[in-house]
Formats: structure tokens, C-alpha cells, sequence
């Protein structure tokens, strides 16, 4: 059996422990899908499969067990549901490209949570259209609150939804429920001062909690969807660590030039002699200043948006010497 | 006096209100409400009766019109008293009958109780004028019907919105502008919902006894009622509130006493100076106002306080249906009574 | 149309210390009070809060004020000369009538006695309008007894037992909480006592119970409610109990009415 192993692993189906078997990937962009489409699932793990699918972590489909030489004919079967996920960009009969740059993956957001800040699928699709397809690997993942369900902490970029909220004194009863809870639940950045909430924006995460605590509606929604974005989190075998704060109160413009911006970084930057470096590592190899002065050339941060100074990682390395006994 | 006004001439005579009055209506507040992409309906000031909203019940009552959330009473410069004034211009608020009914238990309570008139309310309530928003679907949670609040007749105006046009009834002759002058006379009679999906029996005042007050239904609100309040601030009859002194200049020589709404199920509203409390417990909290709308108001001015406007059921995060708790109390006094 | 929140300036003329965390407050006030009434009591910018008239005179009020909080550390820090703002005096007090021929017993606990202060004291100047008199004072301590003077000539003119919960040396007085003297009352002739009882909620509770179990009847029975009244007036709600409005209806109550009285 001869394939192009790189073309392949590139177009969506992975080379797999059973040498003749491949697996197809199928991204569903922030993770939510009209359920027309799975018939059309079904019958390929029926059909090509062994019957089963299985769910990943980035909210793709994995249809295991499939025969290397009926590619071109799943590619043509799957060529409705690409389109219509809007990942028709660089569809060929080959398949669409589903490596290096990966499905952004969306908690569940305001199409159902209450906690959301806004439509998380909806950001996604939105950046999914604005860097995909690359073959740089890059994780990126959309959640509606900082209680990151999605695990945006774990990204290379993750971005956080969150509001601005806004108080009308006129409609507060000083019930301290919104106050009461940012204490206990989050940050405390709301205090009681002569029967007026005062909310300290350093220490507000723009999590929207208050808004949802307030029985009379004094606290509101900001006019503009802003977002948090953390920044070079990552697993893996030497350093896994969380990502940190990049840009706080920024614009979708904001997060999605900075990231556009970090794929040119990463093609300045990159050790090609290494088999795939991670943006993390080139980051951490630059050092944070000139990956923040590249990403950021060109770009005018709407006026909310603030930016860190510096950034220390934490983490740990694996080849530490950790004490066991 | 019944009149039509065609659906182009229905804003010529909002826009002639609008000269002497301000208009509020339910309006959708767009990206306001709790959630994100959302709004929230509630009181307005409107231009066009395109404004409105009346597919969907408002949030919050009516009542924060004429008893804003939070009043300033008076100022003080040192030791002098400086009161308060309010916008002169008159106002006109549409509601729905158990609104209306709603807003005749704020009287009460304002106007009524105790030989002391509260001025302020006065002041405010003296200048508005209700036109009626005729109400003949209802919603999911309206019970307006068992608290005998689904007809009200003591409108300045009644309105009915159909389909390509507007119908008048007209009590008050200030409320009859220009454009309806000389208009020959239509035939309209306001209609009235007669029957809700929720059918609620509170219990009659004589079965309202010590065991109900110490029965095991309260325990079961101990345990859901969160203390929130919003049952409270999105009541047309919840009238409490509690004052607040601040000084407003850093000179403080400049203060302001406020009074601003008050909600028996949050937290602080029985604490007495030195730390006592009387309803510690949620469901002792739910009893208090429970006791409050179906039985006590009864029991000082002849008839129920609660007009089953239902806000208290559409907005509750805990799901506590308050209809169903004067039933089950209902239920109980019968079970009692045996 | 006069603005009942309206509150006045009234000039303090005296400040007496009654215990380290209880003063009298001495007002230059003209105007009918009836004992057990309440003021509602302020610092414009700082709060108001009902605080009951202790003593009057026709020409000045006395208003004992514990430091519990914003409003009484304020008033804590003010001298003769300067102003409160007052409103009132509102609630119905204790009427004389109710009492009047009876074999009285006034039973007050800590700063319960400060309503019931000037009703005791009328009654000890004019001891033919009562046939007997009895007074039993309960408090924590005896650096927590309030008017002590009042007390010491209450002492040579009617019964009046004296008891702190947690004695200290050199205390020689009645101990233990105030229900447990109940029983040193002159109760020969109980059904026709009256009685009155002022203290916090759970005094006021045992004590009436302990009174009902030694024989008094409970229309004999009168209590002096506090609550947390905001406006005084009958609409803040916020001391309203059942249909009853505690400021406009009491804060005293007989005993048949207080004890439907379920918060």
C-alpha cells in the first residue's frame, strides 16, 4: 500500500495503529450541528466504518475504521456538510485540510447557557473563517464566561466572553446581591459605598454574574461584546501549563487581527528544522515582547482594550526533577 | 366615548398626548435583559404606539412610573431641609386591568393606611392618567381571573389595538385631543378575560388559622426560595420600602434622604438596630408575603392584594410558582378545617 | 398638604450616661407625648432610625440611645447644642386608662425599660392612681442597669425587685433571668393584676408565658413591640405583623391581641 502519509493526516483522516485502517475527522466549527447531518454520519461509520463514531475533545467526529482507498469516495459523500459548515475554502477531492490549525471548539454559550455573554458558535465560525485552513497548529477555543467550560485556559488561544457591566443607580435597591456574590464567587470587585454598588474595573472580569444577580435590573449589559483573550496555554510532553491574560475588554476586530497576526509571527519565527515547533515555544523562544509587538502591528485596539505589560508563564516541565516517593 | 382612529391617524393622536404628557408603555429594552442577546420589557416612554409591547407580559410592573425604585425625599444643606419637586408635565401609563387593579392597592397603602398621607406618592400619582390596554388573552401565568382583578372600569381611557386600527373609550375628556374632536362616536366595550389556564382559590380568611402559619408547606420554600426579591420588585403591589441617608457633596454639609423599594424576602428587611432579626428562614420570608397578598390586606381594607398579574411566577430563578402556593395553602386550610 | 416625612430640627440640651453603651438624650420638646410612644430620630445624610421617648416634661423629651450602629455612633459624638431631626411621636403608647385602680406590675428587660420608663415613673409620683404597684427589672449586668438613679427613689416609694443575669462581686441584688422572679410578686390577688412587659422578643415571650402560668390573665397582659420601622406612618411595611401595623396599632398591644401577632 502506497499513500502520502502527510497529505493524508493533513486532510482530515489519521494514520491509525491498524495499518490498512484510517480514521475520518469531520470539524464542526464551536461545536454545534444541525442534526441533518448525521444520517449522513451514520452512513459513513455504517457504510465505511465499523458502526461507531466517536466524540473528540475539540468537538470533531472521529468515524474509525475505514479502508485508506475509499477516501475519495467518503470526500465526496461529506462535500454537503463542509459546505454548509462553511469549511469549503480549500476543499478538494482529497478532503478539506483538518490538521495544523484545529477546529475552534465553543463551550454551549448563549444559545442556551444564561451564564454565556454571548454566541459562542457564532465567534467561532467568525474566527474559523478568518484563519482557516493553515497548516500551522494552532488551538483555539471560545468560551462564553470565565467559568471556561470550554477549557479556553488549555489553548493557544483562548478567547472569554464577558461584558461591561453597567449600573444605573436610579434602579438599585442596595440589596448587595450582586456585591454578596462577586465576593463569595468571584473576584470581589463590587463594594458597597453609601448605598451605591462600586465596581473596581481592574478587578472585574466582566463575567456578568451582577447583571444576573440584580433583582431590578440597575445592573445591565454593555452596548459592546468584549472578549478576554489568554494566551499560550498547552499540554503536551515538556511544559504543560494554562494560558494567561493577553488582552482584556478587546473587540472581535481586536482578538481576530492579533490572531491573524500570530500566524505571520509564527512563519518569522519558526524553527523549521524542528518537525512541527508549537507557537507556545516560539513564543517562549522570542520571549513575550516581540511576539506582542509583531502581533499587534497594524492593529488598533477599540478603546476598552487593555493589554498586558508582560507575561510570566507557570507550569511545570516534566523533566524537573519532582519529588515522588 | 368610543372612538376609531385608522392605523395612520392612531400616532397623530399619540404624538397630540405627547404635547401634554409623557407616554410610558411596555417597550422592549433591546440587549437589556438578564441574558445576553436579549431584552427585557418594561416601562418606557414611548413616540409611536409602534413602541409597545404586547405579545409578551412585562418584566417589571408599571409601577416604577409614579414610584420610581429609588426617590430622593429631601436634601440637606446643614440644618436646612431642602424638599424636593418633580417634573410638572403630566403622564399617561398604559396597562392592562390587573395592573390597574394593582395600582388601586398602592393607593391604599399610600393614600389610606394610617391617618398620614405619604406626599410623595401624592405628588406623583396625582398626575398620571391610565389608559387601559383592553387584555382578553392573558399569558401562561396570569390568574387575574380568581383574584377578580380581570375587570377594572376605573381607567381614564381604554384602548383596543386591531387590526388597522384603534379603538377608543375615552372617560377622561383630557385624554380627548384635537383629532378626535368632532369624530362621529364608535361603538366600543372594553372586553375582558374570563377565564386563565391557572385557576387559583386562596383560601377564605376565616380558614386562615395558627396552623397554617406554623405548617410544614413554608419548610419546602426554606429550601428553594433563594431570597432574590424579584417576585417583590417585579410586583404591581409590592409598596415597601426603606429610607437612606448619604451625604452627596465630600464637603458633608450636602445630604439626601431616599426612600427605595424594599423587599420582605431579601435579606435585612426585618433587622431591627442591634442585630434582631424576626424571618430569618425563606420560607418564613414566603409566608410573610403570601400571608400578605391573600389574606392580611384582606383582612384591613376588603380584598385580596395580589391581582395574579403572575410576574412573580415568569421571574422567579427558582421556579416557585406563586399561584400554586395559595393553592396549596388552600388545600391545606381545607385539610386543616376537617 | 404637609409632608409627614418631614423631620425638624430639635436642639439637645443634655446627654446623660446611663451604662458605657446606653445614653439619655435630653431634647428641647414641645408637644403631647404619651408614654411608649416613639420618635422617628435622625442626622440628615446619616440615617434615621424610631428610638422610644423615655422621659418628658411637657418642655424637653429624654431618648435613651444605644450605640448599635451608623445613626447612634453619630448621635454619640454630638453635644448640647446641636440638633436632631425628629418626626413623631408616633405609635399609641401606654394609655393611662388601661392601667388605671389596677394592681400594676411593670416587668421590663435591659432597654425595654426605656418606653415603659415614664409610665413607671408617673405612676410612682401618683401611687393613688394605681391600687398597689410592683416593678421587676431584669438586665445582663449590673454595669448594664440603666437609670439607676430612677431606680434607687422607685425603691422607697414601691416593690421594686432588681435582677442581673451574670452577677459580679460585691453585686448583692437579685440574680438569674428576670422570668425567675415572677414568683417574689405579691400574686395573692393575681386575676386582677395587670401587667406589663417590655424586653426583647424572647424576654417578652417567656415572660408572658410565665405570667400566664402563674395565674394572670391575658387581658391583663400588655407589651410594647419593637420592630424596624422605617417610616412610622403605616407604609414602609416593614413592622407590619399579620394585618397589623406595629406603628400605627402599637407598638403596645394588650396580650389577647399580641399573642395572634405571628411575624
Amino acid at each position: 500500500m502506497s499513500i502520502n502519509r502527510k497529505t493524508v493526516t493533513k486532510n482530515a483522516y489519521r494514520i491509525t495503529k491498524t495499518r490498512d485502517k484510517t480514521c475520518l475527522r469531520i470539524r464542526v466549527p464551536g461545536g454545534h450541528l444541525e442534526t441533518r447531518f448525521f444520517p449522513l454520519i451514520q452512513s459513513i461509520a455504517d457504510d465505511y466504518g465499523n458502526g461507531t463514531v466517536h466524540l473528540t475533545t475539540r468537538q470533531g467526529f472521529e468515524v474509525p475504521d475505514i479502508d485508506f482507498d475509499k477516501m475519495q469516495d467518503i470526500n465526496a459523500k461529506i462535500r454537503p456538510l463542509i459546505e454548509s459548515l462553511g469549511l469549503d475554502m480549500a476543499i478538494g477531492e482529497n478532503g478539506y485540510p483538518a490538521a495544523g490549525t484545529r477546529n475552534i471548539s465553543a463551550c454551549i454559550g448563549n444559545r442556551v447557557c444564561p451564564f454565556a455573554n454571548d454566541d459562542t458558535t457564532r465567534v467561532a465560525d467568525n474566527l474559523e473563517k478568518a484563519v482557516y485552513p493553515h497548516d500551522f497548529h494552532f488551538k483555539i477555543a471560545v468560551t462564553g464566561c470565565p467559568n471556561d467550560c470550554i477549557k479556553a485556559h488549555m489553548q493557544d488561544f483562548g478567547i472569554i466572553c464577558v461584558t461591561e457591566p453597567q449600573y444605573d443607580p436610579s434602579r438599585c435597591i442596595t440589596c448587595e446581591a450582586c456585591s454578596d456574590n462577586c465576593r463569595k464567587k468571584v473576584t470581589g470587585a463590587l463594594s458597597v459605598r453609601d448605598f451605591n454598588i462600586e465596581r473596581d474595573h481592574e478587578k472585574c472580569i466582566g463575567c456578568g454574574e451582577c447583571i444576573l444577580k440584580c433583582p431590578t435590573g440597575a445592573w445591565t449589559r454593555g452596548d459592546k461584546k468584549l472578549y478576554r483573550m489568554v494566551i499560550m496555554g498547552r499540554t503536551g510532553k515538556k511544559n504543560p501549563r494554562i494560558a494567561m491574560p493577553f488582552l482584556k475588554w478587546a473587540d472581535e476586530e481586536t482578538i481576530t487581527q492579533v490572531i491573524q497576526n500570530t500566524y505571520r509571527f509564527v512563519d518569522n519565527y519558526i524553527d523549521r528544522s524542528l518537525a512541527k515547533e508549537h507557537i507556545g515555544y516560539i513564543v517562549d523562544r522570542m520571549g513575550f515582547q516581540v511576539f506582542k509587538k509583531e502581533v499587534l502591528e497594524g492593529v488598533v485596539p477599540n478603546k476598552e482594550a487593555q493589554i498586558a505589560e508582560n507575561i510570566t508563564w507557570g507550569g511545570y516541565w516534566y523533566n524537573q526533577n519532582l519529588e515522588f516517593k | 366615548m368610543g372612538f376609531r382612529l385608522a392605523e395612520n391617524e392612531k400616532d397623530r393622536y399619540l404624538s397630540e398626548l405627547l404635547q401634554s404628557y409623557h407616554v410610558f408603555a411596555p417597550v422592549a429594552k433591546a440587549g437589556k435583559g438578564a441574558f445576553s442577546d436579549t431584552d427585557v420589557v418594561g416601562y418606557g416612554e414611548i413616540e409611536s404606539f409602534g413602541d409597545i409591547v404586547l405579545d409578551r407580559k412585562s418584566h417589571f410592573s408599571p409601577k416604577e412610573v409614579f414610584y420610581p425604585v429609588r426617590e430622593t425625599l429631601f436634601q440637606f444643606l446643614k440644618d436646612e431641609v431642602l424638599e424636593t419637586t418633580i417634573d410638572e408635565k403630566p403622564l399617561v401609563v398604559l396597562v392592562r386591568p390587573c395592573d390597574l387593579n394593582g395600582v388601586r392597592r398602592l393607593d391604599t397603602i399610600f393614600l389610606k393606611n394610617g391617618q398620614e398621607v405619604d406626599t410623595y406618592y401624592e405628588r406623583r400619582r396625582k398626575k398620571v392618567k391610565f389608559l387601559m390596554v383592553e387584555c382578553t388573552e392573558g399569558f401562561d401565568t396570569c390568574f387575574c381571573v380568581s383574584m377578580g382583578s380581570n375587570v377594572a372600569t376605573d381607567y381614564d381611557g381604554a384602548l383596543r389595538f386591531e387590526e388597522g386600527s384603534l379603538l377608543l373609550d375615552i372617560k377622561d375628556p383630557a385624554l380627548a385631543t384635537e383629532i378626535l374632536r368632532d369624530r362621529p362616536e364608535a361603538d366600543f366595550q372594553v372586553e375582558y378575560i374570563r377565564e386563565n389556564k391557572v385557576k387559583v382559590d386562596a383560601p377564605p380568611l376565616e380558614a386562615v388559622t395558627k396552623d397554617l402559619f406554623d405548617h410544614d408547606l413554608w419548610t419546602e420554600y426554606t429550601s428553594r426560595c433563594i431570597a432574590c426579591g424579584r417576585c417583590n420588585t417585579s410586583c404591581i403591589t409590592c409598596s415597601c420600602f426603606t429610607m437612606q441617608d448619604v451625604q452627596v457633596n465630600d464637603e458633608k454639609n450636602l445630604g439626601e434622604r431616599r426612600r427605595v423599594w424594599a423587599s420582605c424576602h431579601i435579606d435585612g428587611y426585618s433587622d431591627m438596630a442591634g442585630g434582631h432579626n424576626f424571618r430569618k428562614k425563606h420560607g418564613e420570608k414566603m409566608r410573610f408575603k403570601t400571608m400578605h397578598k391573600v389574606n392580611d390586606y384582606h383582612r384591613r381594607f376588603g380584598e385580596h392584594m395580589c391581582v395574579g398579574c403572575g410576574r412573580c411566577d415568569d421571574v422567579c430563578p427558582e421556579y416557585i410558582s406563586f399561584s400554586k402556593c395559595i393553592n396549596k395553602l388552600n388545600q391545606i386550610a381545607k385539610e386543616v378545617a376537617q | 398638604m404637609t409632608n409627614p416625612y418631614l423631620p425638624k430640627p430639635y436642639e439637645l440640651v443634655g446627654i446623660r450616661k446611663e451604662t458605657a453603651i446606653d445614653y439619655t438624650y435630653t431634647i428641647d420638646y414641645q408637644g403631647p407625648v404619651t408614654g411608649g410612644q416613639f420618635m422617628e430620630v435622625s442626622i440628615p445624610g446619616v440615617g434615621e432610625a424610631p428610638i422610644s421617648i423615655s422621659d418628658f416634661d411637657g418642655s424637653t423629651i429624654d431618648m435613651t440611645i444605644r450605640k448599635v450602629g451608623r445613626l447612634t455612633d453619630k448621635i454619640f459624638e454630638m453635644e448640647p447644642g446641636d440638633s436632631l431631626f425628629l418626626r413623631g411621636p408616633y405609635g399609641n403608647g401606654f394609655q393611662l386608662d388601661n392601667f388605671k385602680g389596677r394592681d400594676l406590675v411593670v416587668i421590663a428587660g435591659g432597654t425595654g425599660l426605656a418606653p415603659v420608663k415614664k409610665t413607671i415613673q408617673h405612676y410612682m409620683e401618683n401611687l393613688d392612681q394605681v391600687k398597689s404597684l410592683e416593678v421587676l427589672l431584669g438586665f445582663k449586668s449590673p454595669s448594664d442597669i440603666l437609670f439607676t438613679d430612677d431606680i434607687l427613689r422607685w425603691e422607697e416609694k414601691a416593690k421594686v425587685i432588681l435582677s442581673v443575669d451574670n452577677p459580679v462581686e460585691g453585686w448583692d441584688g437579685h440574680t438569674g433571668l428576670v422570668t425567675t422572679h415572677v414568683t417574689k410578686l405579691d400574686l395573692s390577688n393575681v386575676k386582677e393584676k395587670t401587667a406589663i412587659v417590655v424586653g426583647p422578643p424572647i424576654m417578652m415571650k417567656f415572660m408572658t408565658l410565665e405570667l400566664l402560668k402563674n395565674g394572670f390573665l391575658e387581658e391583663n397582659i400588655w407589651v410594647s413591640f419593637e420592630r424596624k420601622m422605617s417610616c412610622g406612618i403605616g407604609k414602609c411595611g416593614h413592622c407590619k405583623i399579620d394585618e397589623t401595623y406595629v406603628c400605627l396599632e402599637g407598638p403596645v398591644f394588650n396580650y389577647t391581641k399580641a399573642k395572634n401577632l405571628l411575624d
